[in-house]
């Protein structure tokens, strides 16, 4: 039961916190929360089982496939729903418009592909039980990301640069920093990260166009939890998330559980709206 | 955010006509005007694919009908309303079909959530109508007197389950776990006091999230509990998967006898391994399945060939979807050519109807009956012997 | 000379909504559709028609809190959901006995606006994003609770829903009901559109910092926004179920949320009519194109993200031929300076301005570093001093926008109390803003008006239903702001909206605004920055009018031939300290305000 609960909940948790850090990284470049982010999540396990099931391509290839969609399904979201309305940021007009990008895409797929849950292949056959390559996939990509995010922002010239573009834009701009072409590249990322969490997890929960609308809420949970922004946040929100959720389903069964969830969920964000490690909102006047 | 008249009136009275547009005075019905039956299939959206087997089987049947000249020279005339497994699209659908298409029968819907919206619908327009689906409170001779069912009773499926589990295997410890859609939280709620009537014991009851995709602590709790069978009652493909994967994965050799969809191909698709479907029984009807001399009853097996001559895809579907959607018409058609096409009159001789030859089950209805599918027929099925849309019918059976 | 009568303003009707007449033909026309439809003798069109209303009922409702208060509620479906099952479950009997439906529909309107509030009350602690994705998860714990607890809701099964008796029985009568009610509903929603109310609700939308320098109280409006639109869709909710005569969870999807949101975006956000349109165009458009049933949701996504991205303004927008009409190319302000004893008359004498000892700091930046300043009645007060020397800053202290650590505002003997800075109105503090923060969709006159917000005296439940109350602070109101807009010379503008007038005169609207709170005191950030100089001449002329007529004027301002043309007193600041105060002749010679600021 308890290995059940952790292995499942680690890896669970794992994908929540990758949709959590591709949340992160559409708001650093752009300030504005992108509902794209569950919608990245899904595709990720629809394509994966598209290419390598149907299509039946080698593994590798077709994680770089599912990748490659990623960045430009992330690039296509920045120039469509995310550019056009960011000069009028306050009037929020960013969360219908990725709304409606998102909306689009989980329909097509549910037309095309179809309402079921169609089987993801077994990408790597090692591993039994707890230890199942199916648990671990997700935990090695959140690791992969979070250290590659770090080296990225850290250690070199760029990462310093999307920071900086995080930190204020304006100023940046100022210092010559090519603030377009670093949220392009920023959304190109994040969408990478996106799919890259909807296929290491492709095994558990499957090819199906409903997951966007659980990465879109499960997701969002890290990044209101650590704060926004905030990767290192999100990780620990995202694996904690994981573990309360399947710890919840064996308590108290499915319905009660996600009922648990949201009630957690509003309630620190109540008490704490900008998250345990966020802070607090800036300057308004 | 203000109006400019003249514009407004041309876009409010287009909008006044067209809304109105097609009511104005229907036509009386002549004699060799097509004869109108009203479909509602759910053929896309999360419950459609027993409508899309279903509709195969309707589409077949008419054109069968139309092609032998219809009846008494008056071909029919399918009118579909996809549903979308939606009940409010399902009441609307009901209300041009009757109103507006003038239909004489209704067949559908093919979704018990919309079927329960549908219903009053359809005894105010003063419709017969005639569906496949199984939630018991759909009938109801005093309220809905013109409504009548081609399929077995959510009670009758049960019992015939029930049966098969504690009289065949002779298992007295059972596990029932659903999904948590509305069909699956009805059934095991209703299932569990049926068992315990029979004396089971019921080590576990349960209803789960169908996107959980981790079931193994609930095959835990079963098996700690000494379960001798398992009972899954959903129509979710996924998730009837995933209890199979997990028993095997636990190396758990328990038979799992339940819902039908457990035979499904859609099923079969996500099981890890095939040997995943061995001991597992789902629901079907006699004439559907393999008997033990390995062949379909003759009158299925005569329907088969016509299938396959009509080139009917039977890969992703079911033997007794399409049989259960090719009945429909075929007995409207006999309805309407003994009786004629007024409501009074097909409700009349329905309820007269008795021991029809459908080749999905045989039908009969009484002024006090209107469940048309006798118990005897409603069998469990081996799920890995799927061949070609059928099964064989469960070992153990007596006759 | 006396008050011309304003050319383009000669009807005081012009709202943009029910009051004014090119809308009302629209209403009155799709009033007499709705009431002829019976006579086509088509049910079919009956149940279309009548769900079309349902749906109105509650969008209607949710048009208050997404079209103007700008609140993105996007699972509003619970809402639905609760008041289906509350109206089925007590018409059932089979957990009590079973009421009648007119008052079970009546219970779940209140079942509905208790939830209304649980739903809305998030958005006044979180942010945009936050609050739409827990309005998402209100919507699948909703539907997950009715699946859940099936000895009340029937669980997965479902349960029957109302059926209501002769005059409203199911077909032709329940249309005719549900018409009444869905006409109701507009003409409630159109009311509050055009009162106070509404006007705040946008303000808080497009310009919250200046709604609260109005006096707007954001939580309180809110509130009452969420009960209303609560309620309403607690009544759709029952009605839902009726039409449906037989409900289950699986009925109240993601997309008929969608479905609700989008309407409104598609109508405009800001009108009633609009988003009417909408709802009747998303009900009859799938019935009419039937292949596209299965695209629906995408198409509706889809028209959802042209809107967004083309015309945000939606339909109402397209429609707005009004303010299409080219505007005279070279307008001047005329201020009035004469008129101002009649828009100022006031009952009590002003009190000085007073703040003592302020510091604030701003994690480790002190902006103000023990400041004492004193504005008096009747002097134009300036404040001067180099960029980032804690002028705004000031401005926003005594505002109450932030809190200084240590140091008090107070006005007269009141102390005024940091961080509230709604209740600053009530003092008759008013203020212009450094960027001029003015709703952009909105007529020149409605913005003016939410000047005089507080000046209301009906309640919300009077504007509702345009009791006398109501109609008279509207008139008052309306009058005031025309007041207000002939001083300020810009009566001519007053239909146009905002977003299409110059900087220069968009600055002197808010003075206009600022006018309407008649203020004893009157905070001016920067008034003359993107002027003419004969603009400059005018405005400078305007403000020493003001303030002999009695009110305490600070200016903080950068052209220093206003300041030392107009101001009485004037105080230099410097790195957040006073560095010089005194009559401008001793600060224009003052020596480290020369070098640190003027220059030569």
């Amino acid at each position: 039961m308890l290995e059940s609960i952790v292995s499942y909940g680690l890896a669970v948790g794992a994908v929540y916190a990758l949709i959590g850090i591709t949340y992160n990284v559409m708001f650093s470049a752009s300030r504005a929360f992108s509902f794209t982010a569950g919608m990245l999540g899904m595709l990720g396990g629809v394509l994966g089982a598209l290419f390598i099931d149907r299509l039946e391509l080698p593994v590798i290839l077709g994680l770089l496939l599912v990748l490659a969609s990623g960045a430009v399904l992330g690039i296509v979201t920045e120039f469509v729903a995310v550019r056009p309305v960011l000069k009028s940021i306050e009037q929020h007009l960013y969360v219908l418009s990725t709304l409606a990008f998102s909306l689009l895409f989980a329909q097509f797929t549910a037309i095309e592909w179809g309402t079921d849950a169609a089987p993801f292949p077994r990408l790597i056959p090692i591993g039994e039980g707890i230890f199942d390559q199916k648990f671990w996939l997700p935990m090695l990509a959140c690791a992969v990301t979070v250290i590659g995010l770090e080296l990225l922002y850290r250690r070199t010239l760029i990462g310093r640069a999307f920071l900086a573009i995080a930190e204020d834009s304006y100023a940046a701009r100022a210092l010559g920093l090519p603030e377009q072409r670093l949220r392009i590249a920023s959304f190109a990322i994040a969408g990478m990260i996106g799919a890259l969490a909807g296929f290491s997890g492709g095994e558990m929960l499957l090819a199906y166009f409903g997951n966007q609308a659980i990465l879109n809420f499960y997701g969002f949970v890290p990044v209101a939890l650590g704060g926004m922004g905030n990767n290192r946040g999100a990780l620990v929100g995202g694996l904690l998330l994981g573990l309360f959720q399947q710890a919840a389903n064996f308590l108290v069964g499915g319905i009660f559980a996600s009922v648990a969830v949201f009630t957690v969920f509003i309630i620190v964000l109540l008490l704490r709206p900008e998250g345990f490690a966020g802070a607090s909102g800036a300057r308004r006047v | 955010m203000s109006i400019k008249r003249r514009s407004v009136l041309k876009g409010s009275a287009a909008g006044a006509v067209a809304l109105a547009g097609g009511g104005l005075a229907a036509p009386a019905i002549a004699a060799n005007e097509p004869l109108r039956i009203g479909f509602l299939p759910a053929l896309t959206g999360p419950s459609s694919s027993t409508g899309i087997g279903i509709n195969r089987g309707t589409e077949l049947a008419v054109k069968e009908i139309n092609d032998a000249g219809g009846i008494s020279g008056r071909k029919i005339e399918m009118v579909v309303r996809d549903t979308q497994s939606d009940a409010t699209k399902a009441v609307n659908a009901i209300a041009e079909l009757t109103n507006r298409q003038k239909v004489a029968m209704i067949w559908g819907p093919l979704n018990s959530g919309e079927t329960l919206a549908a219903t009053p619908l359809c005894a105010r327009a003063n419709i017969p109508m005639i569906h496949p689906c199984w939630v018991d409170t759909l009938i109801d001779v005093k309220k809905y007197p013109m409504s009548f069912r081609s399929a077995p009773t959510n009670e009758q499926i049960g019992e015939a389950a029930n049966h098969y589990v504690m009289d065949v295997l002779k298992a007295k410890k059972v596990a029932v776990i659903g999904d948590n859609a509305g069909y699956a939280t009805a059934t095991v709620a209703a299932y569990v006091p049926l068992l315990k009537k029979k004396g089971a014991n019921v080590v576990y009851e349960g209803n789960v999230d169908a996107a959980n995709p981790d079931l193994k602590p609930e095959l835990l709790r079963m098996r700690d509990g000494g379960a001798e069978a398992i009972m899954p009652w959903s129509v979710n493909a996924g998730f009837l998967a995933r209890i199979l994967n997990t028993r095997a994965a636990m190396g758990w050799d328990v038979p799992v006898v339940g819902q039908t969809t457990l035979g499904s191909g859609q099923t079969k698709a996500l099981l890890d391994k095939p040997e995943n479907w061995a001991k597992v029984y789902s629901n079907n009807f006699k004439n559907c399945c393999y008997g033990s001399d390995g062949k379909l009853p003759a009158i299925d097996a005569e329907f088969r060939g016509r299938i396959a001559k009509a080139n009917i895809d039977m890969g992703d579907t079911l033997l007794w979807w399409i049989a259960c959607g090719y009945d429909a018409p075929r007995l409207i058609a006999e309805t309407v050519k003994a009786a004629g096409d007024s409501p009074k009159d097909i409700v009349a001789y329905l309820n007269k109807l008795a021991n029809w030859k459908g080749v999905n089950a045989t039908l009969s209805f009484t002024p006090q009956q209107h469940n048309g599918v006798p118990d005897a027929e409603v069998v469990m099925c081996q799920a890995n012997s799927l061949k070609d849309g059928a099964f064989n019918i469960a070992p153990g059976y007596g006759a | 000379m006396e008050a011309a009568a304003p050319s383009i303003t000669a009807k005081p009707a012009r709202s943009g909504l029910m009051k004014h007449l090119e809308g009302r033909i629209t209403f009155l026309l799709l009033a007499i559709a709705g009431i002829c439809l019976p006579l086509f003798d088509d049910s079919y069109a009956g149940v279309i028609a009548t769900r079309a209303c349902i749906y109105w009922i509650l969008i209607a409702g949710l048009n208050l809190v997404v079209g103007y208060a700008g609140q993105i509620a996007i699972g509003w479906v619970s809402l639905l959901t609760l008041g289906a099952y509350t109206t089925a479950v007590l018409t059932a009997g089979t957990v009590v006995p079973a009421w009648s439906p007119y008052i079970a529909l009546a219970i779940s309107g209140l079942v509905g606006a208790v939830f209304g509030v649980i739903i809305g009350l998030p958005a006044l602690r979180l942010r945009t994003f936050y609050f739409a994705m827990t309005t998402l998860g209100f919507a699948t714990i909703v539907t997950q609770i009715a699946l859940a607890w099936r000895t009340v809701t029937g669980g997965g099964i479902g349960i029957a829903g109302p059926v209501f008796d002769w005059p409203f029985d199911p077909g032709w009568g329940f249309y005719y009901f549900c018409f009444i009610l869905a006409a109701l509903c507009t003409w409630m929603t159109a009311n509050i559109a055009a009162s106070r109310f509404g006007r705040a609700l946008v303000a808080i939308r497009d310009a919250e910092v200046a709604a609260e320098a109005s006096g707007v109280a954001k939580p309180r409006l809110l509130m009452t926004i969420f009960v209303f639109s609560g309620a309403v869709a607690g009544v759709s909710g029952g009605l839902f179920a009726s039409l449906q005569s037989y409900i289950t969870p699986d009925a109240f999807t993601f997309d008929l949320s969608v479905l609700f949101f989008i309407a409104i975006l598609i109508g405009g956000r800001g009108s009633i009519l609009g988003p009417l349109l909408g709802t009747i165009i998303l009900t009859v458009l799938p019935e009419i194109a039937a292949p596209l049933v299965a695209w629906s949701t995408f198409l509706y996504a889809a028209l959802l993200l042209l809107i967004v991205l083309l015309i945000p303004g939606g339909i109402a927008d397209l429609l707005d031929y009004r303010n299409r009409r080219p505007l005279e190319q070279h307008r001047e302000i005329a201020t009035r300076p004469d008129l101002l004893p009649r828009l100022l008359e006031r009952a009590k004498t002003a009190d000085i301005l007073a703040l003592k000892g302020i510091e604030l700091s701003f994690g480790g930046v002190r902006a103000i570093a023990g400041l004492d300043l004193e504005i008096r009645p009747g002097e134009v007060h300036g404040l001067i001093g180099p960029n980032g020397s804690g002028k705004t800053t000031t401005l926003n202290v005594i505002s109450g926008y932030y809190a200084p650590q240590a140091g008090t505002v107070q006005l007269g003997s009141a102390q005024l109390p940091p961080s509230v800075p709604h209740a600053r109105a009530a003092h008759r503090i008013a203020r212009t803003f450094q960027t001029p923060r003015l709703i952009g969709g909105a007529s020149v006159i409605e913005n003016v008006m939410i000047g005089g917000t507080i000046d209301g005296a009906c309640t919300f439940g009077e504007s509702l239903i345009t009791l006398p109350r109501h109609r008279r602070d509207e008139k008052h109101l309306r009058e005031a702001a025309l007041l207000a807009l002939q001083t300020v010379g810009l009566e001519t503008l007053a239909a146009v909206r905002a977003d299409r007038l110059q900087h220069s005169e968009l600055r002197f609207v808010e003075i206009a605004r600022a006018l309407m709170l008649r203020p004893a005191c009157l905070l001016l950030d920067e008034p003359a920055a993107g002027l003419s100089a004969e603009e400059i001449r005018r405005l400078g002329a305007l403000i020493k009018a003001i303030s002999r007529a009695g009110t305490a004027v600070l200016l903080v301002e950068h052209h220093a031939d206003l300041i030392f043309d107009i101001c009485d007193r004037v105080t230099v600041l410097n790195l957040g300290k006073v560095l010089a105060a005194g009559t401008p002749e001793e600060i224009r010679s003052h020596r480290e305000v020369v070098s640190a600021y003027l220059g030569a």
